[in-house]
């Protein structure tokens, strides 16, 4: 009974202390521009943010046993969504960011229960198939899409967002919901289902779960989140254009979370931080960038397979002993 | 006594194999019916049947006179009806508690939006089904083990975790697929002795096995499979000194490897 309580009252401790972390950290992302000036520094701050968004939404497909390579497609269906509603037909920010996921998210749930029941090496190769149609079509519905020039001059969310640290708060407010309701769904009891359909389809099942509804909706609301992540780019960097939702760009949310670590929530949320400032930092060796790049993920993948967030817990556990 | 379960006529073939040929049996209400059989003779096929993992090609399952031929296992178990395998499939990473809450799906999960808001409703389930989990982990012998890792457990232990993850799901109808395969004499007997006790709380129960003694110390009727069709159907007493099932079945058993 001593050592239950022991271990119990252990655990409210971690949990203490996991929402004391959080406290610290929310504190330091509101209190840095401050004291920071530099328009670079909340330019790169309010990508970070905003990559966390799609990340921590792939994570949630990940979670389920699949490996998507399709999610910049629906980045780009929430993009455009936003876009064309916005500049062609002048509907408000609020409810184009709205349509922004549902769109995303309703046709994820008409193709979900197809993709869904193909598992492995299928389901990545028929993703990345429909990764590149979405491209295909972006790309060749001038009339609607603009074609490969995409959508220029897309309005901020509001006049008072026009200025970069503006934009900052208002993507870290933005990101801290999205990401805050990933975490809520995953500490839920779908969460602790979403585990189970992944460790043993068969066992879940037998325990009564329905496997294939489950996958849809959660893919459905990834992609509903990171259609949202589409939205927030697109009236941040002010344009659209295919070339932005590629396969590449699928790829690099799929690295945030092997970098990040794919146990948790916070890898993709870490990955997603490390891997959008890398490139930027990179700038000053032009040629070099994309080897760069190269070595440092080859560096974080052989050294920390655990991922980014395998340092941090390694630091925890030295700092105890 | 009431009928639970009806197996009427029902076959599957795989490819040039007739694993179950024109099946016909039944589950009264509270009964614990054996199936019995040698290796091949379709009792793995014939609980995957009922279960809705596999679809007949022909014939009918009902329970409680609802037809259920063919309906999704998930589907099934909401409607009271769970099943165990034959090696041990646990969650190897988990501790037994959590794959034993994993196992009460049906009373744990309260809908995604209640589970989301963390309403009254979702919070008392959860506490009901912690407390009913605490008890079943308790009489199922594995109170002390609840917060070990599940793939450290003794063999033994994993077979008593798969049958208290179906129990957890609170059942009408469970279906063990050999629970007391490759366990000791003292592990089997403690296996049995959770069997009755589940039948005393009011659930019925399919076991199969093909270790006769075990069998026909358990049940109160057994049916006796023989390549893929029913060969005699009836109490221990009846089916033991059954002529055909000697010759088919216990002879076998006699003759040297």
């Amino acid at each position: 009974m001593g050592l239950r309580a022991l271990v119990e009252s252990a655990g409210a401790g971690l949990r203490r202390r996991r929402w004391l972390w959080l406290g610290v950290l929310g504190a330091l992302l509101v209190a840095w521009p401050i004291f920071i000036h530099e328009v670079f520094f909340a330019y790169i701050a309010t990508l970070m943010l905003l990559y966390t968004i799609g990340a921590a939404s792939l994570h949630l497909v990940l979670r389920t046993g699949h490996l998507s390579l399709c999610h910049a497609a629906f980045m780009g269906l929430g993009g455009y969504t936003s876009a064309l509603l916005t500049t062609r037909l002048g509907w408000p920010f609020a409810l184009a960011f709205l349509a922004s996921g549902l769109v995303p998210a309703a046709v994820a749930l008409v193709v979900g229960p197809i993709l869904l029941r193909l598992r492995g090496v299928y389901f990545v190769l028929i993703t990345f198939t429909l990764g590149e149609i979405v491209r295909l079509v972006l790309n060749e519905w001038k009339s609607l899409t603009g074609g490969a020039d995409g959508i220029f001059r897309i309005p901020p969310p509001s006049p008072l967002l026009v200025d970069k640290r503006a934009y900052y708060y208002f993507a870290l407010a933005m990101a801290a919901i999205c990401v805050g309701v990933i975490a809520r769904i995953l500490s839920s009891q779908t969460g602790r289902y979403i585990d189970s359909i992944r460790e043993s389809e068969r066992l879940a099942q037998s325990s009564g779960v329905p496997i294939l509804r489950f996958k849809v909706m959660i893919f459905a609301i990834a992609c509903g989140f990171v259609g949202f992540q589409g939205s927030l780019l697109a009236h941040f960097i002010t344009f659209v254009a295919p070339g932005s939702y590629t396969f590449s760009e699928s790829l690099n949310l799929l690295v945030m979370n092997v970098i990040g670590g794919m146990g948790g929530l916070a890898g993709p949320l870490i990955g997603a931080a490390f891997l959008t400032a890398l490139p930027e930092f990179l700038r000053g060796w032009v040629e070099l960038q994309r080897v760069l790049y190269g070595v440092v993920l080859v560096l974080v993948m052989l050294f920390v397979p655990g991922g980014l967030i395998e340092i941090g817990r390694r630091l925890l556990s030295t700092g105890r002993s | 006594m009431s009928v639970l379960l009806e197996v009427r006529g029902v076959s599957k073939r795989f490819g040039a194999v007739q694993a179950i040929e024109r099946l016909d049996f039944e589950v009264k209400q509270g009964e614990i019916l054996g199936i019995i059989g040698p290796n091949g003779a379709g009792k793995t096929t014939a609980i995957n049947l009922i279960s809705g993992v596999i679809r007949p090609d022909s014939g009918r399952i009902a329970l409680v006179g609802e037809d259920v031929t063919g309906m999704r296992p998930d589907r099934l178990v909401r409607l009271g009806v769970v099943r165990t395998f034959q090696a041990t499939t646990i969650y190897q990473e988990r501790t037994v508690r959590e794959n034993v809450r994993r196992g009460a799906f049906t009373t744990l999960y309260p809908g995604f939006w209640p589970g989301f808001l963390g309403t009254g409703a979702a919070r008392a389930a959860e506490r009901r089904t912690e407390a009913t989990i605490g008890e079943l982990l308790g009489w199922l012998g594995l109170g002390e083990v609840a917060e070990a890792e599940a793939r450290n457990l003794p063999y033994g232990y994993q077979k008593v975790l798969g049958l208290g993850m179906a129990l957890a799901a609170r059942p009408r109808l469970a279906m063990l697929d050999e629970p007391a395969a490759g366990l000791s004499h003292d592990e089997a007997a403690h296996v049995a002795d959770v069997i009755r006790r589940t039948n005393a709380d009011g659930v019925s129960l399919i076991v199969v096995d093909h270790n006769m003694r075990f069998i026909t110390r358990l049940c109160h009727r057994i049916v006796v499979l023989h390549h893929g069709t029913e060969l005699a159907t009836g109490t221990p007493q009846e089916v033991t000194r059954d002529p055909r099932v000697i010759d088919a079945y216990l002879g076998t058993l006699h003759e040297p490897a």
